[in-house]
């Protein structure tokens, strides 16, 4: 028995260990791509593009922060502590704007607010015939989409801090004789930091890393230049030297988050429970917060899903739905699901190790899987394109690359469900069953595999739904002539072909929606 | 109270001169037949009434989900009262028309968990209630309150940085600082290990005495109500059972539930015959008036039952529990009713032994039988 042990764990450790060379291969290639580039390159790119790029990116990240906070902490706070008729369907339907990827929700917002539009249209009827709105196309417009794409995250983290605050520390100021605005600003908030500036770490990652939204409203971020790198001017050592920066971007917020989460986490602020006293609401207050609710969810999730549903019916849009309609749909569905399937076996030897061997090296290998973390889609098709053209050239534009650099993407986001699932059973439990006589590799089977079966299906289904959604890496990657749904909709909103578009973003929401059920499932403390 | 009315031999005046020493000041707080309820079949609260004097210290004990922390709550002004007022000071801060909001009322709170602000440091916690006071004034406040509490040299330190009695001590310099007119604990000792628990009991109760605090403490354990108050409230399912002295509430609890609550219990069936009660370990006064041939129960307590090694005795031992300063024998009559009595540490006596039992009451207890009679 004694002799198994070890030579099973080795093959398992040897599976973990290629799984985080599959991960760090491609990362350490292009950094080394970017570093080994002539001077010229480096000093052309940081006079021509990277300032413009820096500041065009971080000054749409904080604008989005600023705006996601806003939207975000108030509504998180309206439906915890406020009491009204409809409050408990507002706390759930606050989430909704999540299954919305961002291109869908900017290629509605061209429309919408682009020139000739129903907003336009309505503004000109009250402020004269001149007046002109904010084109989608600009700093404001994509910073609005990116907002309100975005809020619900800081709403989900700050309603749940809120929800399990300890309502001891108000009463407490209370009995200090402090007011309601003093009590808000000296102990809620300070309190409710981490939580939000988790939310904020989000929101920041999703707005650097974000293609969709920008490439459609034709806003220069770094990310974005780095596909145009690509594409445009096929060059790969200018894009890898743009992606290091951003890597580099979005690990230094990171740090910033984690010094911030390390200097509060002593903030023990969960105690005794005691659900919070809700203000109660008049019928004036109940059709303030109403309509304010309704405007933010409309423009993030309603006004969209409207449109996207009229156009869908349109004659233009029904014609459309024919058989390769359905072979977009195939290839999505066949994509998603070998990515989630590789995705999830690759993770789990990764986790499990990690969690019951907390060696220096398996936990490095589980580190090294996370980083992908930073890695945006178009970084992440780079980094696999350049290390296949180099290696193994066969599989270029093969499904092989593509589901490569899925997995490379979205292993952290699986490894987020696989962990906890793994961490919560006690070790004792499969110790237990050593002793009643079973093997280690008829533990695994009958005890640790029906244990954290649930976190496997959380697993696989959103790393399922992200491939659906991916937008950058499927178009620099795929094979030629291989369109996926979200490759339809950014081309055909490309060309502002709404009603063509709209069936298969429609699709894209509509299969969304199960993910946010499984989500909130996990973290949906509910009063 | 008028079911059980006690003898009052001479232990009851001691009982009495430490009450006393408190009774020419006004009330500081009064409560007026309040109820409150968190749903309204169900009140937490009914009916209850009763006043603190300025200087006091008033425990609240009962056990879990009898509605003392809901009264904490409403004297705090967090919950509102269904029925019956709330007075401070001579005003109504309570009623069910209007709620003054706590942070109008000067009052001081420690919570069971200390609630101490995670993102301030000691000073910091201490000085949040002074914020109306200029600088200066409220750095000497505080130095003040850290020396009486031997906070000095932590001033610097989070919560999170300090022990458990240290934060408690914390929690109870940032009430007190702001001279509450009435001082409030819910559980303040339930989160210490018991040694702890003990040396803060002693070191609260010291100070409070010194700055003269009025102070209400909820707390479910007895000892820990005998060793901190002047007078104990013991409630019992949202209802008042009995408000009295700690002595009082041990040697005289007016409800059978009081005499159980406080302390080892054992109620022996009796029947008056003559003017007597007459049961099987003896015959006691009839202190109740009960009349000829009623049956009723004597409270006895294990300090009461002494014991003799009898072989000719039929009363046996069952059970011995050694309690370290006493041992607990746990005794069966022949008709099968349980008594314990308390011995000192070295009378060991094996289990079986037959034994004879020696009462004897400086004070006799009677409830009529059956159920047990309400105030």
């Amino acid at each position: 028995m004694i002799a198994v042990r070890p030579s099973s764990l080795s093959s398992l450790q040897l599976v973990a260990l290629a799984s985080a060379a599959l991960v760090l291969l491609p990362l350490i290639y292009i950094t080394t791509l970017a570093l080994s580039a002539d001077p010229a390159v480096w000093s052309r790119l940081w006079t021509t593009r990277v300032p413009e790029l820096l500041w065009n990116t971080i000054s749409l990240a904080c604008a989005v922060v600023l705006l996601a906070l806003v939207l975000g902490v108030s509504t998180a706070w309206i439906v915890t502590r406020c009491e009204f008729p409809g409050r408990r369907l507002w706390e759930v339907a606050l989430v909704l704007p999540l299954a919305m990827p961002t291109f869908v929700l900017a290629y509605v917002f061209n429309y919408l607010l682009g020139f000739g539009g129903p907003v336009e249209a309505l503004w000109q009827m009250l402020a004269g015939p001149q007046a002109r709105i904010f084109s989608p196309q600009s700093f404001l417009g994509v910073t609005v989409v990116m907002g309100l794409a975005t809020f619900p995250f800081i709403y989900l983290l700050t309603r749940s801090a809120l929800l399990n605050f300890n309502v001891s520390f108000e009463e407490i100021a209370r009995t200090c004789g402090a007011s309601p605005l003093r009590r808000i600003i000296s102990v809620t908030l300070p309190l409710l930091r981490p939580s939000i500036v988790a939310g904020v770490a989000l929101v920041i990652l999703y707005v650097v890393s974000d293609f969709g939204a920008v490439s459609l409203l034709r806003y220069q971020t770094l990310t974005y230049a780095v596909f145009q790198q690509m594409t445009g001017q096929l060059d790969n050592q200018a894009a890898s030297i743009l992606s290091v920066l951003l890597v580099i971007l979005a690990l230094l917020f990171l740090v910033t988050e984690r010094w911030f989460r390390r200097k509060s986490r002593f903030y023990q602020t969960a105690g005794r429970y005691r659900a919070p006293q809700r203000i109660r609401c008049n019928w004036l207050q109940t059709v303030g917060l109403t309509a304010s609710l309704a405007m933010i969810l409309g423009a993030a999730f309603g006004v969209p899903v409207c449109l996207l549903i009229l156009w869908s019916l349109s004659p233009e849009a029904l014609v459309i739905l024919d058989a390769r309609f359905f072979g977009f749909v195939w290839n999505s569905a066949v994509l998603a699901t070998l990515a989630a399937t590789a995705g999830v076996l690759i993770g789990l030897p990764l986790a499990y190790l990690a969690s019951r061997k907390p060696t220096w090296l398996n936990t490095g290998c589980l580190q090294a899987a996370y980083a992908g973390y930073v890695l945006p889609g178009p970084v992440a098709a780079l980094a696999v394109l350049v290390l296949c053209l180099n290696l193994i050239p066969v599989v270029y534009g093969t499904v092989l690359v593509l589901i490569i650099a899925y997995v490379l993407h979205f292993l952290p986001a699986g490894l987020q469900s696989l962990e906890p699932a793994i961490q919560q059973i006690t070790p004792n439990l499969e110790e237990v069953a050593r002793t009643l006589g079973l093997s280690a590799r008829e533990t695994v089977r009958q005890v640790t595999l029906p244990l954290i079966r649930n976190g496997i299906i959380v697993a696989w289904v959103l790393i399922f739904l992200q491939t659906m959604k991916e937008l950058p890496a499927t178009l620099l990657l795929r094979p030629v002539g291989f369109d996926t749904l979200a490759i339809r909709v950014w081309l055909e909103a490309s060309e502002e072909y709404y009603q063509l578009a709209a069936p298969s973003a429609l699709l894209i929401v509509l299969v969304g929606l199960p993910a946010l059920g499984l989500l909130l499932s996990r973290d949906w403390r509910a009063a | 109270m008028n079911t059980p009315a006690q003898t009052r031999p001479s232990t009851t005046d001691q009982c009495h001169a430490r009450t006393h020493l408190f009774s020419p000041a006004a009330p500081i707080l009064e409560l007026r037949s309040i109820s409150c309820a968190y749903d309204s079949s169900r009140p937490a609260v009914r009916d209850m009434s009763f006043s603190v004097r300025e200087g006091e210290i008033l425990c609240l004990l009962g056990p879990s989900g009898c509605g003392k922390t809901t009264v904490l709550r409403a004297i705090a002004g967090f919950e509102p009262v269904r029925s019956g007022e709330v007075l401070l000071s001579g005003r109504v801060v309570s009623s069910p028309s209007e709620t003054v909001p706590t942070e109008h009322r000067r009052i001081g709170m420690v919570f069971q968990e200390y609630a101490l602000f995670p993102h301030l440091r000691v000073t910091d916690n201490i000085a949040f209630g002074l914020n109306h006071l200029p600088q200066a004034e409220r750095r000497r406040r505080v130095d003040e309150m850290l020396c009486l509490t031997g906070l000095e040299g932590f001033e610097r330190r989070f919560p999170h940085e300090l022990s458990g009695g240290q934060q408690q001590r914390v929690a109870l310099s940032r009430a007190l600082v702001q001279n509450p007119v009435l001082l409030l604990m819910d559980e303040p000792f339930s989160n210490l290990d018991p040694d702890m628990a003990s040396r803060m009991r002693q070191e609260v109760h010291a100070l409070l005495r010194q700055m003269k605090t009025t102070s209400i403490m909820v707390t479910h354990d007895h000892d820990e109500a005998f060793a901190m108050a002047d007078r104990i409230a013991v409630l019992n399912q949202g209802v008042l059972e009995q408000m009295d002295s700690p002595e009082l509430i041990y040697h005289l609890p007016a409800t059978r539930f009081v005499a159980d609550f406080v302390g080892q219990a054992d109620f022996i069936a009796g029947q008056i015959h003559q003017g007597l009660v007459h049961t099987e370990i003896g015959t006691f006064p009839n202190t109740i008036n009960a009349s000829e041939g009623d049956h009723v129960a004597v409270m006895i307590r294990p300090d009461d039952v002494h014991l003799l090694p009898n072989k000719s005795a039929d009363p046996r031992i069952v059970a011995r529990q050694f309690r370290g300063s006493e041992n607990l024998y746990r005794v069966q009559l022949p008709s099968g009713q349980i008594v314990h009595s308390s011995e000192s540490s070295t009378s060991v006596y094996q289990e079986g032994t037959s034994v004879e039992l020696r009462v004897s009451a400086t004070h006799t207890v009677l409830f009529q039988a059956e159920t047990p009679p309400r105030p």
